[in-house]
């Protein structure tokens, strides 16, 4: 692997002058320090905005979430903040990783790997961890390049993270998302992109919450025989 | 002196899923289908609003539409007002939030920008009331985006003032604050975009005021 940006970790340039990336970083440090996640996930806009949906207060704050999402984010800037902290000081039973869909201009290969070098530096700090990976949303009003990309993507990802322990590759079929047009509506993605606080949601989280009460129940099972 | 936030422009699709052209689409759309009587539009700010509790127990009663697209600036408002969101429709009030993701422009072209979409939404609804909201405080501490935006907010109650049926409408900087000036995450979650309750009430309770007060006036004009 030569030269590939997204796997390679960074912190974005603040470009808007106003430091909220690091703000956001060291809010999420603090975090890290004065609470005891059971659950935390990490990623892009898509688990940012999960915090302000219904489900999150309904759902994700009785398990003990935290969430360390960060609009804007590619798997580069999420690397940066798993290797420079925002992991250490937790233990927490289950990881969640989104993260990709801003990485437009690589290559499917650089994505993959991007998000395959994450999940390797999550294991390194929590090698007793579920970890589960996302795979990524389809976008666009109508089929695109994007999509196709993202297609690409997931089934790398299924490949390479089958025979890895702990970890479990969770991707929500992309019909879920799309009309019999294979149209995205915006019932679902409010601008084709983000999900809707209700409908879109509860498309990715039912899933996603399922398994991670399975992985819990799993977790719980396996300290008490222990 | 070229003022690149005061000429309307399309978004370039560098991303490659023409999301914004099927926003846009989707607003052409909605605006020949319904009939609102309230109109938001503007970027991220706006858009999230529609996902918000307060747009259905709200806003979905006055019967609105969201104009509001992620990212947009100035002139990728102005072009959409330019190119037929408001033409198909008579609302009674429309209301306008843009300019935080202008940050690489100064405080004067932000405000002509904004006082541009300001003057192209009164001729495309010369009846219509409109109200121009001030710019959000943003970032976790003082920097300079938020003496840019208290500029930009000086400026435009300046020369909205004389702007008949536009009102400029701007939350105190201290609702989103702690006493020490530091932004709260319970109402700016990531020091810039609204919570879901809190900070969307911070914003829409005197929003939801004045809307109401315009369309009592505006329904009396009407009957008189
Ligand atoms: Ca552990």
């Amino acid at each position: 692997m030569s030269n590939n940006p997204a796997a390679e970790a960074q912190a974005p340039q603040d470009i808007q002058g106003d430091g909220r990336w690091m703000s956001l970083h060291n809010a999420f440090l603090h975090d890290a320090k004065e609470k005891e996640p059971e659950v935390v996930l990490i990623g892009d806009s898509l688990i940012a905005n999960l915090s302000q949906s219904m489900l999150w207060k309904q759902m994700f704050e009785p398990l003990h979430c935290l969430n360390f999402g960060i609009g804007g984010d590619r798997t580069q800037h999420v690397l940066w903040r798993v290797l420079n902290g925002e992991l250490d000081q937790v233990q927490p039973k289950v990881i969640v990783l989104l993260v990709g869909t801003n990485n437009f201009d690589d290559t499917a290969d650089q994505v993959t790997e991007g998000i395959m070098v994450i999940v390797k530096a999550i294991r390194d700090r929590q090698p007793s961890t579920n970890l589960i990976v996302l795979g990524l949303l389809p976008r666009g009003e109508k089929p695109n390049k994007l999509r196709d990309k993202h297609s690409a993507i997931n089934k790398r990802l299924a490949e390479e993270l089958s025979s890895l322990p702990q970890v479990t590759f969770l991707k929500v079929d992309e019909k879920e998302f799309l009309t019999s047009e294979e149209t995205i509506s915006r019932d679902v993605m409010y601008d084709f992109l983000h999900l809707t606080s209700e409908v879109g949601y509860q498309k990715l989280c039912e899933p996603l919450l399922e398994e991670i009460q399975n992985l819990l129940g799993t977790f719980i099972k396996v300290s008490s025989t222990s | 002196m070229p003022n690149p936030a005061a000429e309307a422009k399309p978004v370039d699709d560098i991303q490659g899923d023409g999301r914004w052209m099927s926003l846009h689409e989707a607003f052409l759309r909605d605006a020949k289908e319904k009939e609102p009587e309230v109109v938001l539009i503007g970027d991220l700010l706006i858009a999230k609003l529609s996902q918000s509790r307060l747009w259905q127990q709200m806003f979905e009663p006055l019967h609105s539409l969201n104009f509001g697209i992620g990212g947009d600036r100035t002139e990728n408002v102005l072009w959409r007002v330019l190119n037929g969101e408001l033409d198909q429709i008579e609302p009674k009030v429309v209301v306008l939030l843009v300019g935080t993701n202008n940050y690489d422009n100064t405080a004067d072209e932000v405000t002509e920008g904004i006082l541009a979409i300001a003057r192209a939404i009164r001729e495309k609804q010369p009846t219509a009331n409109l109200i121009v909201m001030g710019l959000l405080p943003r970032g976790e501490k003082p920097n300079p985006l938020r003496e840019k935006h208290a500029a930009i907010n000086k400026r435009l109650a300046e020369e909205l003032q004389d702007i008949p049926l536009t009102t400029f409408l701007k939350i105190d900087d201290k609702e989103f604050m702690s006493a020490d000036d530091i932004i709260r995450r319970d109402v700016l979650y990531d020091f810039l975009n609204l919570t879901v309750d809190l900070g969307y009430q911070k914003l829409c309770e005197p929003l939801l005021e004045e809307i109401q007060n315009l369309m009592g006036t505006f329904i009396k004009v009407e009957s008189t």
